[in-house]
């Protein structure tokens, strides 16, 4: 479960003629559900949410908690349980071929150099990507690069997986592979996406504007609000 | 990321010749020794023959390493004549050779380890090579990883200038070095803040 307690991210005003910056307004939130879709504009504050669960960004005020840990103060027990997928696989993939990186995820958990391969090698099937091992990342697809960066993720074992609008940089075949992979996990997933259609598949959306939650929902419900709030500058109109 | 930047440096080209299976200290120590030897026998037939020594473990190495042999050249080809020219004029025809050749070879034996050898054993190799700091309070598993990334940043700072260069000629402002600076610096910095975030993500190497 992961517990939002009056969270929020206020930047301090730079110069005195500023105001501080609200990245995101204090919010309360527990999101328990196996699929929560995260929507709203460019810059709204989508992507600081994401991050505060993981705990690369701290809260200014409050506190998030996974599984009763809290992100800011107990981090590396955060991130053995919950894995981040960033837009661009490029950023997330550190070594040149596939199955190192999906062995350097295994470093911690397996010290053995031969068991941490099979693992990396076990990993990468489990996904139907076995027949990418050796090849460069670089001489990937967009989509393989992004089913390869979810692998890396997913081999380390975290049991929730936050992903940070995976489909924007993807062609519509590898955008709905990414899809159909994502919703096949059993793991909770929360993720960020500009694409409605994905956004109404989760079981739980929200809607953030402005540095605020202005809708909290079933999916559906969410994506209706936010059309109405990008036509009529409202959820409610 | 282009593959020519890629090739230059020596990205690992999958394969189980001889050259592949050889222990990581051992290509070290033929690194070395081209290294020594034209640095302490500054003749032609040392240069010209560590030369051809380089070709034959890239041979040696299988067909998709030997087409890499020549990379380098293809894009540094003037750095090597501009320094034959100048070893020329201030010193003979026959140093130029010498010096240029094993400098060659040096690089070339250097290049086959990078291409033969998974970045993970080169790791290895690495933090294995790096333990003792661990008496002095250091982890040989960061230096190690430190050195992955700065690998793995250099093709990405080189795309970052073509990138960069292209956007300027596509817009009618010349190639000028000043220019292209700012943009390069800015997109540096954001890459290693996204490789910063991606590692603390993963948990490889938490910030501070």
């Amino acid at each position: 479960m992961i517990r939002f307690n009056s969270a929020g991210l206020v930047l301090p005003a730079e110069t005195p003629e500023q105001e501080p910056r609200t990245v995101l307004a204090p919010c309360t939130l527990a999101l328990g559900e196996r699929r929560i879709a995260v929507i709203g504009a460019n810059g709204s504050g989508k992507s600081t949410l994401l991050r505060m669960i993981n705990g690369l960004v701290s809260p200014s005020t409050g506190t998030v908690q996974v599984h009763g840990f809290d992100t800011a103060r107990q981090a590396k027990e955060v991130r053995s349980r919950v894995g981040f997928l960033f837009t661009d696989p490029l950023s997330q993939l550190v070594m040149p071929v596939v199955c190192e990186d999906i062995e350097l995820s295994l470093k911690t958990s397996h010290k053995n150099r031969d068991a941490r391969s099979a693992a990396a090698l076990a990993a990468l099937a489990r996904l139907g990507l076995e027949h990418l091992a050796e090849r460069s990342i670089y001489d990937l697809s967009g989509g393989e690069r992004q089913l390869v960066a979810l692998c890396s993720v997913l081999a380390a074992g975290q049991d929730i997986l936050v992903a940070d609008e995976p489909t924007t940089l993807l062609d519509l075949a590898n955008n709905e592979l990414l899809q159909d992979t994502l919703d096949a996990l059993d793991q909770q997933v929360i993720y960020a996406t500009h694409d409605l259609d994905f956004a109404a598949r989760a079981d739980r959306a929200l809607l953030v504007s402005g540095g605020h939650i202005v809708f909290d929902g079933p999916a559906a419900e969410a994506v209706a609000a936010y059309r109405r709030l990008v036509k009529y500058g409202s959820v409610t109109a | 990321m282009s593959a020519s930047h890629q090739m230059l440096l020596g990205h690992y080209l999958s394969g189980n010749s001889v050259v592949h299976r050889t222990p990581l200290a051992l290509k070290y120590l033929i690194v070395l020794l081209v290294g020594a030897a034209v640095l302490l026998w500054r003749i032609p037939a040392v240069g010209l023959g560590a030369l051809a020594l380089s070709v034959g473990l890239f041979a040696l190495a299988g067909p998709r390493v030997l087409r890499a042999w020549a990379a380098p050249l293809r894009h540094l080809w003037w750095v090597f004549v501009i320094l034959g020219i100048y070893q020329s004029i201030l010193n003979t025809p026959l140093f130029a050779v010498t010096l240029v050749s094993g400098m060659l070879a040096a690089v070339q034996c250097g290049r086959l380890v990078l291409l033969t050898t998974t970045q993970a054993a080169l790791l290895d190799g690495l933090e294995r090579a790096a333990s003792p700091v661990r008496l002095v309070g250091g982890n040989p598993a960061t230096i190690a990883l430190a050195v992955a990334l700065m690998l793995r940043s250099i093709p990405a700072i080189a795309t970052s200038v073509q990138e960069v260069s292209d956007a300027a000629k596509a817009r009618g402002i010349q190639r000028n070095p000043a220019t292209l600076a700012a943009p390069v610096v800015i997109n540096t910095v954001a890459y290693a803040q996204r490789t910063s975030d991606a590692l603390a993500a993963r948990g490889i190497m938490e910030r501070s």
